[in-house]
């Protein structure tokens, strides 16, 4: 009885913040407010959990909270209907390790006096002690990318140098709400030195973490000694060391992130040696070290994106020499292996779950399938997405499958998961559903309108699109040489004032979407923008992407040949 | 008690095979073969018998055990793996270089298995690298020591578990440029570099006494001591006033090896190798009597105003002054041809057969604490071995075959194109064409430098 009321106390807490709202229907200025907090989606097919089949039945929820799942759910009067007849419904996914709506804090201010060579630890990268939320935005347009691919949970982890901070995991409800699930889920690491001081270097990380962790457990010893005796010194702890005490008590795991298997064996040299518990992240090149990944028994959550294919693309049909051919097999025989490699942990028996972390939300469906098509079973596929994150983050009792009783996160999709064509068309975050538009399906040969017709898009575009930083617009200029297309794009000049004109790449024209790539260059960093949208006459709406920063709407008019010409 | 070991180790030990990686050992007769021992002379026409990754047996007319391959080298010589005691190859970081002091830091956790370098210094004969941190620092970081076990994806099984610690100090004008002139701090001078060093070295004694009177106090009753501030950079200095680390000092020019002798001699420190010591050969008496060495390049010189005062000579004088003296390579390339490198020795300064080839086999052993283990081909020795077609301080010399403990690693006859280990999916490949030297020494096209210069200068803002 007493369990009960714990139960229903905390759940309570989760959806505390809209209980509220939704029982006391008062004057609305805003006009924002939902009618109800209930939702019935009736006759659906529903997928409770990974390896079960599809059943026909009725999923209610309320103020957050899956009420029923299944055949002979009552439907009480203030449920807001929603017809399933002909839709899909999967528990929603969860996301092990995400940046999304995470910002980089600016960097403190450098002492007058400080040296290279032992800078403080704020300026070095070591920031134990903050945690994400203090950098998360629940409106970023990353989040709402990442919802409308299925995603209703996060674990999102801090910006910064190589401790940035705490993980928080955040329901990707509604941005009123604080989303808040649980803090301080675990602290984030990397192998990224700081530049231009100690550490700068991944050798010299590692030997920096060593020491974190060592003077952390030593300032817990003496913390205690403090307490239990009278004549000791006062302990004079550090935010590095209290912040790292969690750690150092083994109450929550180190998420390391990691591309390849050199940086596996390091996370995982350095845990057995100190003793922290850990999870892996960021995963992308793993195949030497499954085997190890499995003896150790470290969860992982690997990249849910598949290798570019732009090497493979490149390679030229003739007049190479036979030296090269071999080494393009080579390149071609590694990517095929990279798609295989989800498959591999699948049958290694290691229950993986994925990070967004530099991955395209709009390409996320597309990875899937191509994991799927290389061997790996839907089943583990649906498990990576739902039921294993929310085990290797410890919140299996509420999440991960679509039960009486767990939080009200979905995905709803116009046919079954891993199907050629399946759309989301809502999601359901925290007990509010999103609405997605569904797109018909495209004519399947290049360049051609519904009704038969070609679309031309050759000539100058002029664009707008929105992003955080205002404002922003140029023009497109399409060529046309055979069936390729090729062009260039003028944007304001992220480094300066004026415009600059990059080469556009890698387009396509398919159906009314076009989609293409280019090459920005900003603080050093070379960002690859990608525009897609589809075109409808002589105007396209669509988005610009970029990898780390999320989407943003984009509109264009074809302003030369003008139709009216 | 075996038994139980065993349970403990599948319970808590579950990741092994990261520590205690098994490596390869093999079991080989190599026949008729001229055997240069390096230690105990010259066998013509002698079989070496190996047997679970060591040498067993040297002699002639050896029997082969059941299962145990034969390999017929008549005409061939046979020579200790060559040992280089000075190298970068298969490190993904060289350098921490922010502090002077960085001796905490692990050139094994950056171990890159996969480097090619590996397999290319294999084929060069070498069997054993000291991989070492950069000179950036005053005191660099702990090096590891490698066995060129190529095709493993594990840094473990190339790193040598049983070698001795070593670690990287360095003089003159990298440390003060690094971060005298770069960052303005200490050292910007010679006079620097010392202070570092003895300033270094008396903090890691008050370290040591801190915990040493913390770890005798703690157990006591109504203890009021409280554990020191933890760091290991101190406790790596701590390790080499106790004996348990040999310094491998990147130094030039002789004044400042000899400051360095004195500063160690002040500390009691015995265990030092010099690196580089282009100018050793003035203080070459005082280096054979209180240090284990010198490890020189044969004839490389003149990239900084330091290394001006050499000579090809340097490594002949060395040894004739009852120096240990090895030749490195510090490079890529070099460490494909130290049996070159060695045999200038005999060019500059009449060195014999063996004193030159002891400079790439047994003396860099010694300098590396592992002279009990290899460096020459004596029986009880691990089986790290080369087969040259011709006496490889001939010019003529090419290796055949590679053996690290017993393991054939190298063979020339199966040598194929690419040999990477991994392929990276997203690298594109640019086809490769060997320079076609008619077509680009057309005469038309001769003598028209001048012209496209010219040319350049006037239309595309050539700016010199």
């Amino acid at each position: 009885m007493k369990k009960q009321i714990l139960k229903a106390g905390l759940l309570g807490l989760l959806v505390a913040g809209f209980i509220t709202q939704a029982s006391w229907a008062q004057s609305d200025p805003t006009g924002k407010r939902r009618v109800t907090g209930t939702y019935a989606i009736t006759n659906a097919t529903l997928f409770s959990a990974p390896g079960q089949a599809g059943v026909k039945g009725t999923v209610l929820i309320k103020d957050g909270v899956i009420q029923g799942a299944g055949s002979g759910v009552q439907i009480p009067k203030e449920a807001q209907i929603i017809a399933g007849d002909s839709l899909f419904i999967y528990p929603g996914f969860i996301d092990g390790a995400g940046n999304m709506g995470v910002t980089r804090p600016k960097d403190p201010e450098r002492p007058k006096d400080m040296v290279n060579s032992n800078p403080p630890d704020e300026i070095a990268g070591i920031t134990p002690w903050r945690s994400v939320t203090d950098q998360y935005s629940s409106n970023a347009s990353q989040v709402e990318d990442w919802r409308k691919a299925g995603f209703t949970m996060s674990q999102i982890l801090p910006e910064g140098g190589m401790i940035p901070g705490k993980a928080a995991i955040m329901v990707l409800g509604d941005p009123q709400s604080t989303n808040l699930l649980q803090l301080n889920t675990a602290l984030a690491a990397n192998f990224r030195g700081s530049r231009g001081m100690y550490p700068a270097t991944a050798v010299g990380v590692m030997a920096k973490f060593r020491d974190v962790y060592q003077n952390s457990s030593y300032a817990l010893e003496h913390e205690k000694l403090f307490a239990s005796t009278t004549g000791v010194s006062r302990p004079q702890t550090t935010p590095t060391e209290s912040g790292m005490a969690a750690v150092v008590q083994k109450q929550i795991p180190v998420i390391f992130s990691v591309t390849n298997d050199l940086e596996i064996r390091r996370a995982i040299s350095l845990q057995k040696e100190l003793g922290f518990k850990l999870v892996l992240t960021g995963l992308e090149y793993y195949e030497p070290v499954i085997d190890l990944i499995k003896s150790s028994n470290v969860p992982v959550l690997i990249k849910l994106s598949i290798p570019d294919d732009k090497a493979l693309k490149a390679q030229k049909e003739e007049g190479v020499p036979e030296a090269t051919k071999a080494q393009y097999a080579r390149v071609k025989e590694a990517y095929d292996q990279a798609l295989k490699q989800a498959s591999l942990l699948e049958k290694a028996g290691i229950p993986f779950a994925f990070s967004t972390i530099d991955a395209k939300a709009g390409d996320a469906h597309k990875a899937l399938k191509a994991m799927v098509e290389n061997g790996l079973s839907e089943k583990a596929a649906l498990a990576a997405l739902t039921t294993n994150p929310a085990s290797i983050l410890g919140i299996n009792r509420v999440a991960g499958t679509l039960e009486k009783g767990k939080m009200a996160n979905m995905v709803i999709l116009t046919d079954s998961l891993f199907k050629e064509g399946a759309q989301v068309k809502h999601v359901i975050a925290d007990g509010f559903v999103f609405d997605y538009e569904i797109k018909k399906k495209a004519a399947a040969s290049n360049g051609k309108s519904e009704n038969g017709g070609t679309v031309k898009i050759e000539g100058t575009w002029e664009y707008t699109s929105e992003t955080p930083a205002g404002s922003n617009g140029g023009e497109i200029i399409l060529k046309k040489e055979g069936s390729e297309y090729s062009g260039s794009i003028t944007y304001d000049d992220p480094s300066g004032s004026g415009k600059i004109s990059s080469p556009i790449k890698n387009v396509s024209f398919s159906g009314n979407r076009l989609s293409f790539d280019f090459n920005v260059a900003a603080e050093g960093m070379n960002l690859t923008v990608n525009i897609s949208g589809d075109v409808n006459g002589s105007s396209m709406e669509g988005t610009m992407s970029v990898a780390q920063f999320g989407s943003f709407p984009i509109k264009a008019k074809l302003a030369s040949p003008s139709l009216n010409d | 008690m075996k038994k139980l070991t065993l349970i403990l180790s599948a319970f808590l030990g579950l990741g092994m095979n990261l520590t205690f990686a098994q490596a390869p050992k093999g079991n080989i007769l190599i026949k008729n073969a001229t055997v240069l021992t390096v230690t105990q002379g010259t066998q013509e026409n002698a079989d070496v018998l190996v047997q679970d990754g060591l040498i067993k047996q040297i002699g002639k007319n050896l029997n082969a055990p059941a299962g145990v391959e034969t390999i017929d080298a008549t005409g061939k010589f046979l020579m200790p793996g060559i040992i280089d005691a000075h190298s970068h190859v298969a490190l993904d970081v060289v350098n921490e270089g922010t502090s002077p002091i960085t001796s905490e830091v692990r050139m094994k956790d950056m171990v890159n298995p996969y480097e090619i370098g590996i397999y290319r210094a294999l084929a060069g004969g070498v069997t054993v690298s000291h991989a070492m941190h950069g000179s950036a620092n005053v005191i660099g970081g702990q090096n590891a020591t490698l066995k060129h076990r190529w095709g493993s994806s594990n840094p473990a099984d190339i790193i040598m578990q049983d070698a001795p610690r070593t670690i990287k100090f360095a003089l003159g004008e990298n440390p003060t440029r690094v971060h005298g002139r770069g960052n303005g701090i200490q050292p910007r001078t010679r006079m620097g570099v010392e202070a570092v060093i003895r300033n270094g070295f008396n903090e890691a004694i008050q370290y040591k006494k801190a915990w040493e009177a913390y770890n005798a106090g703690k157990a006591q009753k109504g203890n009021t001591l409280t554990p020191p501030a933890y760091n290991e950079r101190l406790q790596t200095l701590v390790d080499i006033l106790d004996g348990k680390i040999i310094v491998h000092c990147h130094s030039y020019r002789a004044d400042e090896i000899y400051m360095m002798i004195n500063v160690f001699r002040d500390f009691g420190i015995k265990k030092l190798v010099f690196q580089h010591t282009n100018e050793g050969f003035k203080v070459a008496p005082e280096i054979a009597e209180y240090t284990m060495g010198a490890s020189v390049f044969a004839d490389w010189w003149a990239y900084k105003m330091e290394v001006y005062y050499s000579t090809a000579f340097n490594a002949a004088i060395l040894q004739k002054n009852g120096v240990i003296t090895s030749i490195n390579s510090d490079s890529a390339e070099l460490i494909r041809h130290l049996y070159h490198e060695a045999a200038k020795t005999q060019r500059y300064g009449g060195l014999t057969d063996e004193e030159a080839l002891a400079m790439i086999t047994i003396n860099p052993a010694k300098q590396l604490g592992l002279d009990s283990k290899i460096g020459s081909i004596e029986v009880g020795k691990q089986a790290d071995l080369v087969i040259f077609d011709h006496h490889p301080l001939s010019v003529y010399a090419v290796p055949q075959m590679t053996f690290v403990d017993g393991v054939k690693y190298f063979d020339i006859q199966k040598d194929k194109d690419d040999q990477r280990q991994i392929v990276s999916a997203t690298e594109m490949v640019e086809p490769v064409y060997l320079r076609n030297a008619e077509e680009d020494d057309h005469r038309c096209m001769q003598d028209l430098d001048a012209y496209y210069e010219a040319f350049q200068g006037a239309f595309m803002g050539h700016k010199h």
